[in-house]
């Protein structure tokens, strides 16, 4: 298959294994996101130890993109604060609406570059986010729609 | 010699129609296109663009009160495309056709002119799991502001109407009917004749929704005895922005308009306005003059081709894509009505219909995939979305093809 950049080797790996996939039962924080377009619907659970993310799982049924998403964000997450997360998602928004090409804070995330091209898959990759800010901010649930 | 000539209407050949549909010429990501989203929006032939051009190069003005000869030229190609929708569906009368935006504004216009003033708490509507969520909405929205309520009428795991139900349902507290004619995702054609003679014993009227049946059947409104019949432009091959309601004149008289402004008054005052007869009582403001001259345009190229002949073919491709399709391992079908037009919706063990959508786009085929605006539909059969190819009478059997090795590529790639 040819010039399916959005779906490169290292997204597909994400979504065939997602990282921290499952639930956490001892958690402090819990968010459920949908997204009321496609009907994606991710959960995540956190471990949060002084303000900071220890473990974070998520679970939930969703496209290639929004698991790769969350998979690849379960890892970065770990040791970040509330604020750290809010500039993660600053610059994830500004790497997938095509602002910026590349951003050290975004690591694996960088795949997700290639939604640029595509405007109306990006929901799909910020659900996990939305879904996380939800859960750290104590919201028990999370949509796509209305979060900009 | 031959000794049988086959008379040239047996034959259908969807490449000598294709040609005439500009925009199918195109690559998509370098890609031949394979357009299987029809149901979504129809691609236009060429003598509907032209149509268009040329009212906006040669006879621009607005219709039904310029006097000088670019106002007369315009409102005869605007109203041709009423005697021309009349015909297509055989209404008995070009009075009993009021020109809308689409059929979300047809539907709206019964709900606010039809049903708002007639319902009472405790009434009752009548609609069916399959429904489009414009067959939905205006009628949640007349019920809240009346105290009725909506009745749903179950369908079978194949995605047809139960009819006995259907019946059953139809108590006398129902005030109105209102049934998909062709289902935009399950492609399941309604009994819609059968309908119509049993709401019609029990003195309730039926609306049908025509908006996918337009495309693929021909439609005779005496004949399926219905009361309301809807239709959009867009997918029937002509501009967006039109589409049209039907009502039985009768309806059309006792119905007070729901939008006022200029073209649908008689007399204004302060003190008092009349209302200019159906159908243009229905018509407030400036029409989509454009769009309704290129639905013409749209509807002689339709019977240009002959309905009966789209209907046959269809059926052909329909057949031979269900086939092709069920022999991709994991993908299951959702719809298998016995009558059904040629929509297909669908979903592969393991691949997210938007995946899918996207990936397939990279190989130049265009499907849609999400809720189909019909998310009840989706509770019913517990996915969140399906993807969805949806023909016409120019796709061929090469384009299910490329299609199904599209879908084998796809797994490879996510499987």
């Amino acid at each position: 298959m040819t010039a399916a950049a959005l779906y490169t080797q290292i997204v597909l790996e994400h979504q065939r294994a997602p990282r921290n996939f499952g639930v956490l039962e001892a958690h402090s924080h819990a968010a459920d996101g949908t997204n009321p377009l496609c009907g994606d619907a991710l959960r995540i659970e956190l471990v949060c130890c002084e303000g900071r993310i220890e473990r974070m799982h998520f679970h939930g049924e969703a496209c290639a993109i929004a698991v790769a998403t969350a998979s690849m964000l379960s890892e970065l997450a770990v040791g970040k604060s509330l604020a750290d997360v809010a500039r993660m998602e600053t610059a994830f928004a500004r790497l997938v609406d095509g602002s910026v090409a590349h951003d050290a804070l975004l690591a694996h995330l960088n795949a997700m570059q290639a939604l640029s091209r595509y405007p109306t898959r990006r929901k799909c990759a910020l659900l996990a986010f939305a879904t996380l800010r939800a859960a750290l901010a104590g919201t028990a649930s999370a949509t796509t729609e209305g979060n900009g | 010699m031959n000794a049988v000539q086959q008379p040239a209407t047996t034959t259908f050949d969807p490449l000598r129609h294709r040609v005439d549909f500009p925009l199918l010429a195109r690559r998509i990501h370098g890609k031949p296109l394979v357009y299987f989203d029809n149901a979504n929006t129809a691609q236009k032939p060429q003598s509907v663009i032209a149509a268009v051009d040329r009212y906006y190069r040669e006879y621009n003005a607005n219709v039904a009160r310029a006097v000088h000869t670019l106002g007369e030229e315009a409102t005869s190609a605007y109203e041709a495309a009423r005697d021309k929708l009349a015909k297509f569906i055989n209404a008995a009368s070009r009075d009993e056709i009021v020109l809308t935006s689409g059929t979300t504004q047809a539907i709206n216009t019964v709900a606010y002119s039809f049903a708002l003033p007639r319902l009472k708490p405790g009434d009752e509507i009548l609609v069916t799991t399959m429904e489009h969520h414009a067959n939905i909405v205006p009628w949640q929205l007349v019920c809240e502001r009346t105290g009725a309520k909506l009745k749903v009428a179950p369908i079978t795991p194949a995605g047809e109407l139960i009819v006995e139900r259907f019946i059953e349902l139809l108590t006398p507290s129902v005030k109105l009917a209102a049934v998909v004619h062709v289902s935009n995702v399950l492609g399941t054609v309604n009994p819609v004749r059968e309908l119509a003679r049993v709401c019609r014993a029990r003195g309730i009227p039926l609306l049908v929704d025509g908006s996918q049946a337009a495309p693929h059947l021909p439609i005779d409104v005496q004949a399926l005895g219905c009361d309301f019949y809807t239709l959009t432009g867009h997918k029937l091959f002509g501009p967006t922005g039109t589409g049209m309601l039907w009502a039985r004149r009768e309806w059309l008289e006792s119905m007070p308009p729901f939008f006022g402004g200029g073209e649908m008054i008689r007399t204004v005052s302060f003190e008092k306005t009349t209302f200019a007869d159906p159908p243009h009582k229905f018509e407030a403001g400036t029409p989509n003059i454009a769009g309704f001259i290129g639905l013409g345009a749209a509807l002689d190229y339709v019977e240009t081709i002959g309905r009966e002949r789209i209907a046959a073919y269809e059926r052909g491709l329909l057949g031979y894509a269900t086939v092709a399709l069920k022999s991709v391992p994991g993908l299951r079908v959702f719809g298998e009505a016995k009558d059904k037009a040629a929509v297909i919706s669908f979903l592969i063990d393991g691949i997210h219909a938007h995946d899918l959508a996207t990936l397939l786009d990279q190989e130049g085929v265009a499907v849609r995939s999400g809720h189909h605006c019909a998310h009840p539909l989706m509770q019913f059969f517990g996915v969140p979305a399906t993807a969805r190819a949806s023909l016409a009478f120019y796709n061929t059997r090469d384009e299910i093809d490329r299609f199904v090795e599209a879908i084998a590529r796809v797994r490879k790639l996510l499987g």
